[in-house]
């Protein structure tokens, strides 16, 4: 049977892959309007929307290829994949290049290429393999054999020291325990365990991440930093009322803010441009789309596609959440990219290639097994 | 349909799939509700925010560290300086705006455009970029008075480097001058419109003058008008530093070379601190803080007296007869000179067929090392030399701190030079002949030194033979860098000659001598060209400027715990004793007060 059937591209999740470009088309736009402000002075940032648009292509030949080949294949790599992660994260410290100020990069020449994004997919394949060898609630032993599998890339990744992503591995794999379920007695137990474990977290975490949080709580007390940020970015989007300013129209966001407002604050310039109308659009747009990623789910032949498209569910969810909610004023600043509207390289790969990965799953769900 | 892959053990979780979804529904919820919130229910806060308050920050400038002198006299402080920023993100026309500006200030509105397109890579947009560094006043004014007319304009209050003495010690403190593009890559704690220090201490030590900018915010309304400004970091001011230099000493020194090109050094001769460093003809510190023109530049630059050349450290000269004092020590040191010991001078040696003419035509007869140094006999020290040879010569001088670097805080120090044997097979590719032991024992030929060096060296000579690194800064320690290889007996003889050559009766330093002060001192007349026998014929008033001799002055003097080193070098001075002999005795005069009555004898035989 040849790669390309027919009746594959007919069970394909088309609107999924519509609401992706979509998305990533309101991105560019959006960066667009908040780098090509005042042209007319030369301001070299303009761009930036020139080079999203390179990475959306390449974007989307990683999704093609991520759609050719049968994702059942994922499985039986999954343990060797999960372990040439686990070794490139530990060549990190000794090998990696350091880029601002923290060594999470390995210098292949002719990209860097960060390996933590790499375990990102790795435990989402993983967790896949592992979770959907059957369909009961987890229990006690299984659940602590999962979380084992998760700690291990995490923990490399936290060491790194990348905080973020570490715990975004274990977000993603806690997403996908979710889902299968656990049994009511696991449950009862973590629900009391976690409001002790939380605030034990605290003691871990660096100087800065505290600093972050504390001005959260209280943003007058670091104006300089990450609290300046919290206000203007509320200012940005409350003043844009609810038509909006216009395209390009927004004053507040442009180029008041530092750097960020390319990638992590992005949707601040588009809720002052576009007002509530425009964010309830694109807030729908995101729910619909990952909506599209459950019917997936559901709709999968089997439990490891199921479980795939779950993983990947909770690896746009929890970015979304949390993007969200740090520039709506709703949790502390922390740098996560809002999916296909931030400006970003890897990212944006990475996102066209899980959606790939997505849709893979949903155009083989009626396939016949061969042979 | 293969039955295999729909088994109930591959039916998805249902309740997974249910709070998959409520997930959905709650991110939805959340976000919605926030979004009105801010957008709808407090909309017209933040609008009202965004119209009128706008937050900014700016950088408050740190004064600069001040400078003094060793006595607490300002050198170099700091005044308020305004200048006129364009903050782009409330200019509405900037080619009005650019052309109102030329108008006001008289600059050309090409330059302006230039210098805008220039900076405003580097600076964000609601930062006032510089477009004119300094106003007068009665421009502040006329600005102020239209601002309003002019979104976008403002004026800058900055702290600007003063020196009081701009003149005077431009040499010693350089000058601070705007960033360049390749200092603000180096050192990412500058941006665009600061100030750093470009030459002498103010480079050197720039890191110390510095300080720490703070940081401001401002709420600005909508035309850019500040409403309210909060300090969030003030700014620390840099390290105040005094320095060696006797400012007094200095003031004298700079007067007594009106009109002349040259150097004199002060040192104290225990510890090397530097009391005085003067450098004539010199230029305006203050003239690079504010800027020159390509005009002004170019004349500075040309003048053919040089004023930017440091001529204590940057300007080498053939030492003369200073010079025999290290070839008498070499002479001792390898025990190829015994101080009693007598050559003839009949006035001229012959050496091939060269004749090598002394100084004085007639000769001095019998000479012994004192009388050779005293008179400063130059056949004496042709027959040394060539008893001594380039070898031994030369490593003897560079143990003297000859042909190297002092080490001096200050950037730009010339070598000097030393010649050996190898360095003339390798300059001239040629060997090294034995008349140039004649030239070199009497300080010509290829051997250039610093006023610094020479400075150096005497004062090694009273303070039992070290060599030490010259301090500007007060309060710094002595460093030893080395010690000249001479024994206290040896030292001894050469001061003795020293001295001999103020007080005695054919002393060529006569004109230094007081009665209530230990002098001693060497003069030294440096050729500049081989004089053309026409030249030679003329008197000395006759000859032209540029083919003057060099007029050296090293000496030294004690009184009490006080030993002072005073070095002079007059550019075609002509005479050590006549030339450079007056500035020194007017320091010496500065530095030891003159006692009045008979202590003075007293006072002299007791130190």
């Amino acid at each position: 049977m040849s790669p390309i059937d027919r009746r594959l591209l007919i069970h394909m999740n088309w609107v999924l892959l519509g609401l992706a470009a979509l998305l990533f088309l309101v991105g560019v736009m959006n960066l667009y309007s908040a780098s090509g402000y005042r042209l007319e002075e030369g301001v070299s940032v303009s761009s930036f929307y020139q080079k999203q648009l390179i990475w959306g292509l390449m974007g989307f030949a990683g999704m093609i290829t991520f759609m050719l080949f049968d994702y059942r294949h994922l499985k039986t790599i999954a343990w060797p994949l999960f372990w040439v992660t686990v070794c490139l994260l530990i060549a990190v410290p000794f090998a990696g290049k350091t880029i601002y100020g923290a060594r999470r990069w390995l210098d292949l020449g002719f990209f860097n290429f960060q390996p933590s994004e790499l375990a990102k997919i790795t435990i989402l394949i993983i967790g896949a393999k592992i979770l959907s060898r059957d369909s009961d609630p987890l229990n006690f032993t299984k659940l602590a054999y999962v979380v084992g599998v998760g700690l291990v890339p995490a923990g490399l990744v936290i060491l790194q020291p990348d905080l973020g992503s570490g715990l975004n591995i274990l977000l993603i794999l806690g997403g996908m325990v979710l889902y299968r379920g656990l049994t009511g007695k696991v449950f009862k137990s973590l629900a009391v365990a976690f409001p002790c474990i939380i605030p034990a977290g605290w003691f871990f975490l660096h100087d800065y991440q505290k600093r972050r949080i504390i001005s959260f709580m209280n943003p007058a007390s670091d104006p300089l930093g990450s609290g300046y940020h919290i206000i203007q970015s509320e200012i940005a989007i409350g003043s844009g009322r609810f038509w909006g300013k216009g395209f390009m129209g927004g004053t507040q966001s442009q180029l008041r803010f530092l750097p960020e407002k390319h990638t992590d604050f992005a949707i601040a310039v588009f809720g002052e441009e576009w007002g509530f109308v425009g964010a309830i659009t694109l807030l729908s747009l995101f729910c619909i789309f990952l909506y599209q990623i459950v019917v997936t789910a559901r709709d999968a032949k089997d439990l490891f596609g199921s479980f795939l498209a779950a993983g990947v569910f909770f690896y746009f969810f929890w970015q979304i959440l949390i993007n969200m909610g740090m520039v709506l004023g709703l949790m502390p600043v922390v740098g996560i990219p809002l999916p296909f509207v931030s400006y970003g390289g890897s990212a944006t790969v990475v996102n066209f290639c899980l959606i790939g990965l997505v849709l893979n799953v949903s155009m083989r769900r009626y396939v016949f097994k061969q042979g | 349909m293969n039955h295999l892959y729909e088994s109930k053990t591959q039916q998805p979780p249902k309740i997974g799939l249910i709070i998959l979804q409520a997930l959905i529904l709650l991110l939805f919820c959340v976000f919605a509700l926030r979004f009105w919130y801010l957008q709808i229910h407090k909309g017209s806060y933040f609008a009202e925010q965004a119209r009128n308050n706008q937050l900014r920050q700016d950088q408050l400038y740190a004064p600069r560290g001040l400078i003094r002198d060793r006595n607490g006299y300002l050198l170099a402080v700091n005044e308020p300086a305004y200048a006129l920023g364009i903050v782009r993100e409330d200019c509405k026309d900037f080619d009005s705006t650019f052309k109102k500006v030329s108008e006001w200030t008289g600059v050309d509105i090409g330059k302006i455009k230039s210098v805008f397109k220039k900076k405003k890579k580097r600076i964000k947009p609601f930062e006032p970029l510089i477009l004119v560094p300094n106003l007068s006043f009665e421009q502040v004014a006329l600005i102020e008075a239209n601002s309003l007319h002019w979104p976008g304009l403002e004026i800058v209050v900055r702290p600007r480097r003063k020196y009081k003495y701009g003149k005077l010690l431009a040499h010693v403190l350089g000058y601070v001058a705007e960033v360049d593009e390749e200092e603000l890559e180096k050192d990412h704690d500058l941006s665009v419109g600061d100030f750093v220090g470009k030459q002498g201490l103010e480079t050197v030590l720039e890191k110390r003058f510095r300080g720490i900018k703070g940081k401001r915010q401002s709420e600005v309304d909508a035309t850019g008008r500040k409403l309210e400004q909060r300090i969030l970091k003030n700014p620390v001011a840099g390290e105040d530093i005094d320095l060696s230099i006797d400012l007094g000493l200095q003031e004298l020194g700079g007067k007594l070379f009106k009109g002349k090109a040259g150097a004199v050094v002060v040192m104290d001769a225990d510890n090397g601190q530097i009391l005085a460093f003067v450098s004539s003809p010199s230029y305006d510190s203050n003239s690079f803080v504010t800027g020159l023109s390509t005009k002004e530049w170019k004349t500075l630059r040309d003048d053919p007296m040089h004023p930017l050349q440091n001529r204590v450290i940057q300007s080498v000269y053939p030492p003369g007869s200073v010079f025999k004092l290290a070839i008498a020590g070499c002479g001792l040191h390898n025990n190829m000179l015994d101080p009693k010991e007598t050559l003839f001078c009949p006035g001229f040696l012959k050496l091939g067929n060269y004749v090598f003419r002394d100084w004085k035509k007639w000769g001095h007869g019998d000479v012994d090392l004192k009388k050779a140094l005293t008179e400063s006999c130059d056949v004496y020290f042709y027959k040394v030399g060539m008893r001594l040879g380039v070898d031994r010569m030369s490593e003897f001088a560079k143990a003297c701190g000859f042909g190297q670097r002092t080490g001096i805080s200050l950037p730009h120090e010339k070598a000097g030079l030393i010649p050996t044997r190898e360095w003339k097979r390798k300059r001239f590719h040629d060997i090294w002949h034995p008349g140039e032991n004649l030239n070199m024992a009497i300080g010509q030929g290829y051997v250039l030194v610093s006023p610094l060096q020479v400075t150096r060296f005497i004062a090694s000579i009273i303070n039992g033979g070290k060599l030490l690194r010259p301090q500007l800064l007060k309060g710094e320690p002595a460093e030893v860098q080395s010690k000249i290889p001479l024994s206290k007996d040896q030292l001894a003889i050469i001061k003795d000659a020293m001295i001999h050559t103020v007080e005695g009766a054919h002393g060529t330093a006569r004109r230094l001598r007081r009665p209530d002060v230990i002098l001693g001192g060497k003069t030294g007349t440096a050729q500049v060209v081989k004089l053309t026998d026409e030249i030679k014929k003329m008197k000395d008033s006759e000859i032209p400027y540029k083919y003057r001799d060099h007029a050296w002055m090293a000496s030294f003097g004690e009184r009490g715990d006080k030993k002072y080193v005073v070095v002079c070098l007059v550019e075609h001075g002509q005479h050590g004793g006549s030339g450079a002999g007056p500035i020194v005795k007017a320091m010496y005069n500065y530095l030891f007060p003159p006692i009045k009555g008979e202590n003075a004898e007293e006072n002299k035989t007791k130190s």
